[in-house]
């Protein structure tokens, strides 16, 4: 038992490696910070250019997302990172990662915010055009408020999988959390410092997904799962 | 509302036809509205009445014929066709209320941001366009807050915001319960008086026979009769209107 708690919850590695986790912490927040909102805004144009676009140009973004989903997204981390320079294009490791990030995961934002929209009903464009609003204006004010509302959960739950993406970095030696602790894990011969990233996860993201949860039954049944509780 | 731009109808259809995926809505139809009449469309379910009115605004393109709107043809699109249908004001039948919005925003929403009133401007507006309609004192209710009469009110209140110069009612009261007609009818009636145009499709006999200048009797698509209500409603001159008035 006690070579067990040496072995994964060894706290003199811990308290030694913590300093190195929580620098790769920081890199794994920052990809978040880039991945998430920027991946939300292309996915946004993406969901809009396919509810609006003329026939032609929405199949051409449709077979843009298809293809990006058909990828796995370590190939597309693999290709963007290590592929771009060959083209001539030096990105720095942090913005190469958060661009291949940020196309896989506007392609679910895309479509999840593609959905909400087309589940707003037809009478919802008919009223605002009929008021005279503008294109902009009908989907800023009409539709978008609520077809995000639709889609809340879907939301969140996608940005969590967008966070837990950004460990795929380690692999190009971004040195976010995981790799620190890959890092921290081999110089210590100890395996504790990957159980301490585990736990820095898990706090980064239990409350999103507790959010989630608690959306998910509120747009069930709001007040029959409340008064369950 | 006061100066005349151009004599002559607020609304016209010359030759109006239109088809949906081979079927035939429409057969050029002719028909004008004055200024300050209430003009009502009836007919079956599927004579034309919806498509008449939404060829109007353009909601729906037709296919042939022309719809001119204070004498000058509707633009087909952009900017133009957008300040054109801020000045028809249009009500669904199934009231199209803004879901997520307060009856005071559903109500401001195109004053504010199509016509591009200031947000105390649009407000006053909306406030005044629903104490019109009877519904001053429920400014913050959100739709699902109200019961369908009360919703359809506040869509006839968003409709009037921008003081348009025509109304065009597509079934106003037939999504609602029997006991919640009478307050949207009293509040219709009360705009006639006021002298404001409506274009309103209704199985209402008994308003249109009461309030309309002029009733317009649409079947398959076309306009089969069209006279003051007395003429129309008493002695209709043909079989297929005195089918449809017998069978109601």
């Amino acid at each position: 038992m006690s070579e067990l708690f040496e072995t994964f919850l060894n706290p003199a590695v811990m308290g030694e490696s913590a300093g190195l986790l929580l620098r790769g912490l920081v890199v794994t927040v920052e990809l978040s910070l880039l991945v998430v909102p920027a991946g939300l805004a292309l996915g946004a144009c993406v969901a809009v250019a396919q509810a609006l676009a003329p026939p032609w140009l929405e199949r051409v973004v449709s077979l843009g997302v298809d293809l990006v989903r058909a990828f796995p997204p370590l190939v597309l981390l693999v290709l963007v990172v290590h592929g771009l320079p060959f083209a001539g294009i030096e990105l720095p490791a942090l913005v190469g990662v958060a661009v291949a990030l940020t196309l896989n995961t506007a392609s679910y934002y895309g479509e999840i915010l593609r959905a909400g929209i087309a589940g707003v009903s037809a009478g919802q464009w008919e009223a605002a055009r009929s008021s005279g609003l503008g294109t902009t204006s009908i989907l800023r004010f009409v539709i978008l408020p609520q077809g995000v509302r639709k889609v809340l959960p879907d939301l969140v739950g996608n940005t969590l999988e967008a966070v837990k993406l950004t460990a795929l970095a380690s692999v190009v030696a971004l040195p976010d959390l995981l790799r620190m602790a890959r890092i921290a894990q081999g110089v210590h011969f100890n395996p504790s410092p990957l159980i301490l990233a585990a736990a820095l996860y898990l706090a980064l993201l239990w409350p999103l997904a507790r959010f989630v949860r608690r959306l998910g039954a509120s747009k069930a049944a709001p007040d029959f799962a409340r008064s369950r509780r | 509302m006061t100066d005349r731009i151009a004599p002559g109808p607020v609304l016209e259809f010359e030759g109006v036809g239109k088809s949906f995926g081979g079927i035939r809505a429409l057969h050029g139809v002719d028909l004008a509205v004055r200024e300050g009449e209430l003009v009502a469309l009836i007919g079956p379910s599927g004579s034309g009445k919806s498509t008449l009115l939404r060829c109007a605004n353009r909601l729906a393109e037709p296919d042939v014929g022309t719809v001119r709107f204070e004498g000058r043809e509707a633009p087909r699109g952009g900017a133009a066709l957008a300040r054109v249908r801020r000045r028809m004001g249009m009500v669904f039948q199934a009231f199209n209320l803004y879901p997520h919005l307060t009856a005071l925003e559903n109500v401001a929403l195109a004053p504010r941001r199509a016509a591009g009133r200031s947000a105390r401007g649009a407000r006053r507006t909306a406030v005044e366009a629903l104490e019109r309609v009877g519904l001053g004192d429920r400014l913050d209710a959100r739709p699902d807050q109200l019961s369908g009469g009360q919703q359809q009110r506040v869509a006839i209140a968003r409709a009037l915001a921008l003081s348009p110069r025509i109304l065009l009612l597509d079934e106003p009261t037939s999504a609602l319960d029997p006991e919640l007609v009478g307050s949207v009818l009293g509040v219709i009636r009360s705009l006639a008086d006021d002298g404001v145009a409506m274009l309103i499709a209704t199985h209402e006999l008994a308003f249109a026979r009461e309030a309309a200048d002029r009733i317009v009797f649409l079947d398959e698509g076309r306009m089969v009769e069209a006279g003051p209500p007395e003429e129309i409603l008493e002695r209709p001159r043909t079989e297929r209107l005195r089918t449809f008035l017998k069978r109601l």
